[in-house]
């Protein structure tokens, strides 16, 4: 066979690499279809639940689309009060309305997000131009983040709901609980998610250059006015990018929220596994409107951030 | 006052001596040009003046104050960029006001200082522009309006024409030899570019690895130069070096590099005769023709249109090159002969490149 191909004219090699591209594209478009399908299937299976009425939450053959389609289960998340008795099936169906969690959440993610955002920013950019650390420390940073979170899980629990409040107990004779609180989970949260601002806003401060601060120091600037009326506005879009990022990793944090609250602080993926739980038996309605409800800000902040991840790195405005 | 007393200035990384000990007197108004291949640490040096980088060892006095730990902003200088340092968020107008912002200076005083800045180096049609949609050259005079309205006694300037193409660059160094002129303002600018400092410098610093080879005006840098590395660092093409040694002949020294013998000035002192030395010859003192002695092989001739470059051999692998009219027509594997204006030639040590003679 080995002289067949020797013998093959330019115009058959073409052709059969021509070919040989075709099929390629075809594998790899197949394999990636494939792997959509599975990576969609349950959000498709989510949405589509969310508008069934309980009747239809298991069936055999199951019903790809709902027969029946319904708003009842977000009228249920979204009840402020009572709800209307013809539509409620039980008494218990108050306790899962979305607000708690949603307030819980917000107020909890934002928070972490800025305090990181702000901790993260000035780390990198001392991390940028003094090298703090050492030449390695920007890598040593990421390889944090490898750690997972269930690793570290436990041993905070350990530290919020035990040491902590033996200590201050011991020390200031009041025992202070981190547990459930959140002061606790902000700073959590805080913590876990550092690495990513300081990495991002690492990329984001290199391509600002360092003689403009010097121009600008020169000129009489102080450090802080050269941070404020330089750098800054220079990484802003950058900070955006990076806050949103951070509130999306917070905002479908699961595993450090289900280990360090409970009852009391409750973020929406907590509240969501409360579903499963609850004694009156298994409400897949109600869970999976809320799941949507979840859901949607993320796949829109991912839009907004994919656009500005773009324009944020290569930067636009500076001009080398 | 701006004089600048720069004493014992040293400065390390790691273990890299970047600055090794120069000093340096710079006179008030003149227009000082430091010089010298890439790496040699001229940035260092302008950066330790301006108070960016901080020296490891020496004195830096300006005026009479020792402004080691000032910092660069109390300093009264002002800086031009290599690359220019632009803010790319702000207008051109912006840019300029900058530091009188910063100095909380009332907004009509801000404008009138603006204006008046922008007028000097003819950019008043940009001022509401940003910084990337000027061209090369109208940012450097941006960066130049924005120097020029702190009204520093002292400009520092970092090969602030490397970013421009070549044409810009030759009128640019006219219009800031002017600028200079019109300020009376201290100057001190840093490049790479020997034709720039010999065109526009009062005097002329010469660096090497950190240290200074020689301080001198243009043309006493050009005749006479302190070293073999300032020889060869002006004037294009580089002057030519022949490694040989001086000999006695009669009461006078000649120069022999093997069988190529040449007589030397008679002010060359009878104490270094013997000694082992490197001649070196600048293009334009190479003669070459009719009356000459001396015998080499044309390799190469380089019409310049003015002049014409000739490079021949002289046996032993030895080049040299000689500037001659352009109407003279020499071509390659031509013999002919040279020899050397015997005024103008210069004598350095084979080791440690010191001016002999
Ligand atoms: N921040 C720094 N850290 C380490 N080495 C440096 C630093 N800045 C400059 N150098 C080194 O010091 C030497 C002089 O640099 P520089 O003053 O920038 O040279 P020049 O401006 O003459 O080209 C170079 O060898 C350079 O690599
Ligand atoms: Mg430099």
């Amino acid at each position: 066979m080995k002289t067949a191909a020797s013998a093959m004219s330019p115009e058959q090699a073409r052709v059969r690499r021509i070919r040989r591209e075709r099929r390629n594209r075809i594998v790899r478009h197949a394999v990636l279809l494939a792997w959509t399908g599975f990576i969609a299937f349950p959000i498709y299976w989510m949405v589509m639940t969310s508008f069934k009425d309980s009747g239809e939450w298991v069936t055999w053959p199951p019903h790809w689309v709902p027969h029946a389609p319904t708003l009842h289960n977000y009228a249920q998340i979204f009840a402020f009060s009572s709800i209307d008795p013809s539509l409620s099936r039980q008494a218990a169906e108050q306790a899962f309305t979305i607000w708690k969690g949603l307030g819980d959440s917000l107020l909890v993610c934002t928070t972490a997000a800025l305090l990181a955002l702000l901790l993260g920013t000035f780390l990198a950019y001392s991390i940028s131009r003094f090298n703090v650390g050492g030449k390695y420390f920007r890598h040593t940073i990421l390889t944090i983040r490898m750690i997972p979170p269930i690793v570290i899980a436990i041993s905070i629990l350990i530290y919020y709901a035990i040491l902590i409040p033996y200590a201050t107990g011991a020390v200031f004779g009041a025992r202070i609980s981190m547990f459930d609180t959140y002061i606790g989970l902000i700073l959590i949260y805080t913590v876990t998610t550092l690495p990513f601002v300081i990495w991002m806003m690492l990329t984001f401060i290199d391509e600002v250059p360092y003689t403009l601060e010097h121009a600008a120091r020169l000129m009489g600037a102080g450090r802080f006015t050269v941070i404020r009326r330089v750098v800054l506005p220079l990484v802003a879009s950058g900070m955006v990018v990076t806050f949103l990022f951070v509130f999306i990793l917070n905002w479908a944090e699961f595993l450090l929220a289900l280990t360090l609250t409970h009852p009391e602080v409750t973020t929406l993926t907590v509240l969501l596994n409360k579903f499963q739980s609850a004694s009156e038996g298994r409400l897949y309605g109600p869970q999976a409107a809320i799941g949507t409800m979840i859901t949607i800000p993320v796949v829109v902040l991912g839009i907004l951030i994919q656009k500005h991840l773009v324009k944020g790195f290569s930067f636009g405005t500076i001009r080398r | 006052m701006a004089r600048i007393s720069i004493k014992d200035l040293q400065k390390t990384f790691g273990a890299h001596r970047a600055v090794d000990g120069i000093s340096l007197e710079i006179r008030d108004g003149e227009f000082l040009i430091i010089v010298g291949p890439s790496g040699c640490g001229k940035t260092t040096t302008l950066n330790m003046i301006s108070g960016l980088e901080r020296p490891t060892g020496g004195q830096i006095v300006i005026g009479d104050t020792l402004v080691n730990d000032l910092e660069p902003g109390e300093r009264g200088l002002g800086m031009v960029f290599q690359d220019l340092a632009l803010f790319p968020h702000m207008t051109v107008f912006e840019n300029i006001a900058f530091g009188l912002r910063v100095k909380k200076m009332p907004d009509a005083e801000v404008r009138r200082r603006v204006a008046a800045a922008a007028a000097a180096v003819h950019i008043e049609a940009l001022l509401e522009k940003f910084p990337r949609q000027c061209s090369g050259g109208e940012s450097q005079r941006v960066a130049l309006a924005r120097t020029i309205v702190t009204d520093p006694s002292v400009f520092l300037m970092d090969e602030p024409l490397s970013s421009l193409d070549a044409k810009l660059r030759v009128d640019m160094r006219t219009e800031l030899k002017s600028l200079h002129h019109r300020l009376g303002a201290t100057f001190v600018y840093v490049t790479h570019d020997q034709a720039e400092a010999m065109t526009m410098a009062d005097r002329i610093v010469v660096m090497s690895k950190g240290r200074i080879e020689q301080v001198g005006s243009p043309l006493d840098i050009y005749n006479r130069p302190a070293t073999r590395f300032v020889a060869g660092f002006f004037g294009m093409p580089t002057m030519n070096f022949v490694e040989g040694a001086v000999v006695a002949s009669g009461d006078r020294r000649s120069f022999r590099a093997d069988d190529v013998e040449h007589p030397l000035p008679a002010a060359v002192p009878a104490a270094l005769a013997g000694r082992e030395a490197v001649l070196g010859v600048r293009s334009e003192h190479v003669l070459v023709g009719d009356g000459a002695s001396l015998k080499g092989v044309a390799q190469l001739s380089e019409p310049l249109g003015d002049t014409t470059l000739v490079h021949f051999d002289i046996g032993k692998g030895r080049r040299l090159v000689a500037k001659v009219g352009p109407t003279a027509a020499i071509e390659p594997g031509e013999a002919l002969t040279f020899q050397f204006a015997a005024e103008f030639c210069h004598l350095f040590d084979v080791h440690n490149g010191a001016r002999l003679y």
